[in-house]
């Protein structure tokens, strides 16, 4: 919303600077986004001055020129040159005087010069309107009719007014601000000076020759209509005055009684709208709602449908006019032509008004203050304010007595507020006599008082004052936030738990334990592209969709971290190198479906992550080599181990959309962990050439099930180490070794390792070999060799007896 | 013999040891079993008894500082050799490239503000980002039909009733609804807005709430806390300002803004001196707070005559740009790999 800094100041006579007044309405709550100055005049004729001219003869040495001097003031004569053919001594005139920068109605702006023309001096420029960009004339220069002296500033001579614009950013509790008689009023409340309403205006009916009678149907959205008649009025352009007011706000003058009505709009936030009075068929207005899917042309020339729930101003014959509060009909309009007009002043309530604005996407002045909640005792004073302006200007007389139909008026609200309440808080105790007066000053009466309490009569304007907290609020805003004292401590009455599990620690953990070995934490977008659910044939109605939509692209919500990971992957990749490892936390999410058919919305969180390209980077003296399953299983192995699930089953993947192969880790049947080789297509179609592995841990699951680790005697003996090598079948998995091993000596087996493994022709085809460390101690006592013997034996014998396996010596 | 002995400590104290071989002659000529100090032990044999005591004692002296010189010269010149065996062509090559990771810079904005407040009694809560028009706008006090809603604009999924929260302020009403007063937490978490993405909006973008609360609980208190925030994050020299604004769930309502120049004249620090932040006037503003409304307090069971409570909302994603002086917003989740590492120090 725009301010002028000048409109401003017609209601309250402040001094202060615009900054200030900016800094002052921002500390009330007006918070002040911009101020920027406003110019009529391009520049503001800076430079620019009166003129006399002493001197005019024949320029030597051209025929159209003509040689002057000119007094510009300060007991300056400066010689000019001047080619246009009024130009005469005794004059005077307008001289933009050397260093002036001039705006002309067309072309590019320029500086005045010292200059030689046509080998005489000139130093300055008399000018013609067009040039000054004070309009499009260039009949010569401006000879002026004016006793001021030579050297007065062009802009005191034509009272160019330095006005300035301040960007309100309104927020929607502050309808009563919504205007500059309503900003006075705040700044009134803030600094004590006397506020001035506009002047009060008479209100003499002229005749009353026009009859008009106004039904309103629908009390309920339209709870105040008020109105009357001119009549014997010339639509035409407005003054000089009144399109500057507008102009400075960002208004575009259209006529005189249009412009009149946003004059008062803007001046008292009330909304009026004119209708062409002999457009009015029967010379009736009916406020009523249409039956839905009727059709309206608005102002803009655009069909409408309306719904049962916009508010129209009919006629007589129930056609609609206007959309109430909103929006008006291209037939009913102001137009050239027009010489009576019916002028309405109403009272709307807002959420109707929001609902057709909202639906047909109108956003008007109107609206945007009746959504809000305008005043609505101010719809006569309005009307009256308008219509003397519009007689002012445009002529005419009111020819109608003033129609106001209200039929429950809306009283002030009324309740009782505990000082308690207010102190409690602010969290310091206010003068009851400040209390007293900030209220007073924003127009809140104070009906009773005792010690504890004090009953408030608010006026229906302030929309948003209802309760003791508001009250509090409109004090301290008025009193200044900075004002509350700081108190020599935080309070800490009450610290809050700790979660258990602490999720948000455990993540932190292992974010850094994960950036410590080489990857980099990555944040992705959660909306993605549908298809990118389909490529992993997840089901398509787990989708959670969006319905308004920015765009295909971000149509639904992930249901897998992949795609988004992939997508930072090639946008690295096409940067630069080659090897990367990402990880990142994030959500996955899924509309799913109870047994009993209702649906629920499920949100997983979930760590991802990504390897590819080389597992170091170049060496002087470490081989290059690829990233493999091993290294991200690896990484899945010490995320799992953090989270105290060293006894999860590994298991192969198989026949699975998203890896070309892949281990998945289970802990009493239920998934926890998966890695894997994502499929090559997945890769292609963000256009990554180069494999890719991938990971899922299910982490929140994993520390929900967190223990606090017990401590258990050290053994006092030593460790031993047998070695085997065994020949087995290709299927035979090491994950089968290690569970017969355990099964067969569970008590003294610590470790099972594979330090070597082998394949080549030398074995036959179909089979592999094996180098295998085992590991085993004894708590109570040092192991001899023929314990050790025995155990092997036993190991030995389950490999080749369940396993097929054939023992190399 | 007292004499010769003496003559022999002086002998040992000067005796050049500076390789392996002057080591040996060292220990053959005093320690070895046909060395002179065995050779003088057997020498006392031969001392009057009178004598015996004070030219022993001598003896000892003599016998320990040939030990210890063999010692700490046999430690020298074993260090000397481990140094010198086995050393690398050049130090200075290029070491095994374990790479360092990175933590995103917003994780690790987000993990110092739950420091922050951890350190003033704030626990961590949270709730889900597929919310209810009821815990993101109803029971907040947004009204039907009101301009508030537009301020925020809103994905939806089921109808109006379903959305993607435009907030974390969610966790607010889920909050009080499970646990009554005292409640001291912060709420970070993702949000959502219907925003085409630019270098200023985003359609996702992280956000912390806080909310305290208790009997008592004052504007005053805000204050401070917010304070305390500021100050640790943005260093001591910070100044806040609290100005009045409007949020349908808070009454009396302020957005929180701190100085962008440490309200030095002409400095414009977080802005990097550009001033497009602050617009020159030398505040930024951080987030909103407030005190939290009846209403909302009433909608989850909670008296307002007993209790009152604060409650404020910050942009991560603002105040890591803020911190360190990123313009785009979009860096965060392009995750360029370049960005990430710019963040990699403590």
């Amino acid at each position: 919303m725009k301010i002028s800094y000048q409109w401003l100041k017609q209601f309250i006579n402040i001094s202060e600077s615009p900054e200030t007044i900016g800094k002052m309405l921002t500390s009330i709550g007006l918070e002040v986004e911009a101020i920027y100055p406003v110019e009529t005049v391009k520049g503001g004729l800076a430079g620019v001055v009166i003129g006399h001219v002493l001197t005019c003869q024949k320029h030597p040495n051209a025929d159209k020129l003509s040689l002057t001097t000119v007094d510009i003031g300060g007991g300056v004569v400066a010689p000019i040159v001047c080619g246009a053919p009024n130009i005469a001594a005794g004059q005077k005139v307008l001289v933009a005087t050397v260093g002036a920068t001039l705006y002309p109605t067309q072309g590019k702006p320029f500086t005045i010069k010292k200059a030689k023309i046509r080998g005489e001096a000139s130093e300055g420029m008399i000018c013609a309107e067009d040039e000054l960009g004070l309009g499009t004339s260039h009949d010569g220069i401006m000879v002026l009719d004016t006793d001021l002296p030579p050297g007065t500033p062009a802009a005191q001579l034509l009272q160019l007014e330095n006005d300035y614009v301040f960007e309100i950013g309104l927020t929607p509790n502050h309808a009563d601000a919504a205007s500059h008689y309503g900003i006075a009023r705040d700044l009134h409340a803030l600094t004590g000076l006397p506020i001035c309403f506009p002047e009060p205006f008479e209100h003499k009916v002229g005749s009353r020759r026009e009859k008009i009678e106004v039904i309103v149907e629908n009390t309920e959205a339209c709870p105040r209509y008020s109105g009357l008649t001119i009549s014997g009025l010339q639509v035409k352009e407005s003054p000089e005055w009144l399109k500057k007011r507008l102009q400075a706000i960002g208004l575009t003058p259209i006529n005189n009684v249009v412009d009149a009505t946003n004059y008062v709009l803007h001046e008292l936030g009330q909304p009026l709208h004119a209708f062409d009075l002999d457009k009015i068929a029967g010379r009736t207005i009916r406020v009523k709602t249409l039956p839905e899917g009727t059709v309206f042309r608005t102002l803009d020339d655009v069909e409408r449908k309306l719904t049962a729930r916009d508010l129209m101003i009919c006629d007589g014959n129930s056609q609609p006019m206007c959309i109430g509060g909103v929006f008006g009909g291209k037939e009913s309009g102001i137009s050239d032509r027009t010489t009576a007009i019916f002028l309405e002043s109403a009272y709307f309530h807002p959420s109707y008004i929001r609902s057709s604005a909202m639906h047909h996407r109108l956003k008007t002045d109107a609206a945007y203050r009746f959504e809000r909640g305008t005043d609505p005792n101010m719809t006569v004073t309005a009307l009256k304010r308008a219509a003397s302006i519009i007689i002012d200007i445009a002529g005419g007389e009111i020819s109608s007595d003033i129609i106001d139909i209200y039929p429950q008026p809306i009283p002030h609200r009324q309740f009782t507020v505990k000082y308690k309440n207010i102190d409690r808080l602010i969290g310091k105790q206010l003068d009851r006599a400040l209390i007293r007066q900030i209220l007073q000053r924003l127009e809140i009466q104070i009906l009773a008082e005792d010690e504890a309490t004090f009953t408030v009569s608010v006026p229906p304007y302030r929309v948003d004052v209802c309760k003791d907290a508001d009250i509090a609020e409109e004090i301290l805003r008025i009193y200044g936030f900075d004002n509350v004292e700081l108190k020599p401590s935080l309070n800490a009455d009450y610290l809050a738990e700790y979660a258990a599990p602490d999720l948000f620690k455990i993540r932190m953990e292992l974010t850094k334990m994960l950036a410590a070995i080489g990857y980099h934490e990555i944040i992705t977008n959660s909306l993605t592209k549908p298809t990118y659910a389909e490529a992993l044939a997840m089901p398509v109605e787990h989708n959670v969709e969006i319905a308004n939509r920015l765009s295909s692209e971000l149509g639904v919500m992930r249901q897998s971290l992949l795609f988004s990971g992939l997508e930072v992957l090639a946008r690295n990749i096409s940067h630069r190198q080659k090897n990367f490892r990402f990880f990142e936390f994030g959500k996955t999410y899924q509309k799913q479906t109870k047994a009993d058919g209702t649906t629920f919305y499920a949100e997983n969180d979930r760590l991802v992550l990504f390897a590819t390209g080389n597992q170091h980077s170049e060496s002087w003296q470490v081989a290059e080599k690829k990233t493999d399953f091993f290294q991200l299983a690896g990484t899945v192995q010490k995320v799992l181990q953090k989270l105290g699930a060293t006894q999860a089953d590994p298991q192969e993947i198989d026949g699975s959309n998203l890896f070309a192969y892949g281990l998945a880790f289970v802990i009493d049947k239920r998934e926890v962990a998966r890695v894997g080789l994502v499929q090559m297509q997945h890769a292609k179609s963000v256009d990554i050439k180069q494999e890719v592995f991938y990971a899922e841990i299910d982490w929140t699951y994993l520390a929900g099930k967190l223990k606090q680790p017990t401590y258990s005697e050290l053994s006092k003996f030593p460790e031993v180490r047998r070695d085997l090598s065994l020949v087995l079948d290709n299927q035979v998995s090491f994950d089968q070794i290690r569970r017969l091993a355990y099964q067969t000596e569970q008590r003294l087996l610590k470790t099972i390792n594979v330090f070597d493994v082998f394949t080549g022709e030398s074995l036959g085809s179909g089979k592999k070999a094996y180098a295998l460390s085992f590991i085993l101690q004894d708590q109570h006592q040092t192991l001899t060799d023929q314990v050790i013997d025995k155990i092997m034996e036993k190991l030995m014998g389950a490999f080749e007896r369940q396993l097929g396996a054939v023992i190399r010596k | 013999m007292q004499d010769r002995i003496k003559e022999l400590l002086g002998e040992i104290e000067t005796f050049a040891i500076t390789n392996k071989e002057q080591l040996e002659q060292f220990r053959l000529r005093y320690i070895a079993k046909k060395g002179v100090v065995t050779a003088l032990f057997e020498e006392l044999k031969t001392v009057p008894t009178e004598k015996k005591r004070s030219v022993g004692q001598l003896l000892n002296q003599l016998k320990d500082a040939a030990m210890d010189k063999l010692k700490s010269k046999t430690a020298e010149l074993e260090a000397a050799a481990m140094a010198s065996a086995g050393k690398p062509l050049d130090l200075t090559l290029p070491p095994i490239p374990n790479e360092l990771g990175t933590i995103h810079p917003l994780t690790q904005v987000w993990e110092r503000i739950v420091e922050i407040f951890g350190r003033i009694g704030f626990n961590v809560e949270d709730g889900p980002e597929i919310e209810s028009d009821w815990n993101n706008f109803t029971a907040l006090n947004f009204p039907d039909n009101h301009p508030a809603r537009e301020m925020q604009d809103t994905f939806f999924i089921e109808g109006k009733e379903i959305l993607l929260r435009t907030h974390t302020s969610n966790v607010q009403i889920r909050l009080m609804n499970k646990q009554k007063p005292p409640i001291r937490s912060i709420m970070p978490g993702r949000v959502y807005r219907n925003e085409a993405i630019s270098a200023r909006a985003h359609c996702i973008f992280h956000q912390v709430e806080g909310l305290y609360v208790d009997r008592n609980v004052s504007f005053a208190d805000l204050k401070q806390t917010l304070y305390h925030f500021a100050k640790e994050l943005f260093g001591k020299d910070t100044q806040v300002r609290f100005r009045p604004s409007y949020f349908p769930f808070t009454e009396p309502s302020a957005e929180i803004d701190i100085s962008c120049g440490l309200n030095r004249p002409g400095i414009c620090t977080l802005c990097g001196g550009s001033k497009n932040i602050c617009k020159g006037t030398g505040w930024v503003e951080i987030g909103g707070s407030g005190m939290v409304h009846p209403n909302v307090l009433e909608n989850c069971g909670i008296d307002p005559e007993e209790f009152t409570g604060f409650a404020f909302g910050m942009g991560i994603e603002r105040i890591t740009m803020l911190k360190y002086q990123i313009r785009d917003l979009r860096l965060f989740t392009e995750n360029d790999v370049q960005f990430l590492r710019q963040f990699e120090t403590l």
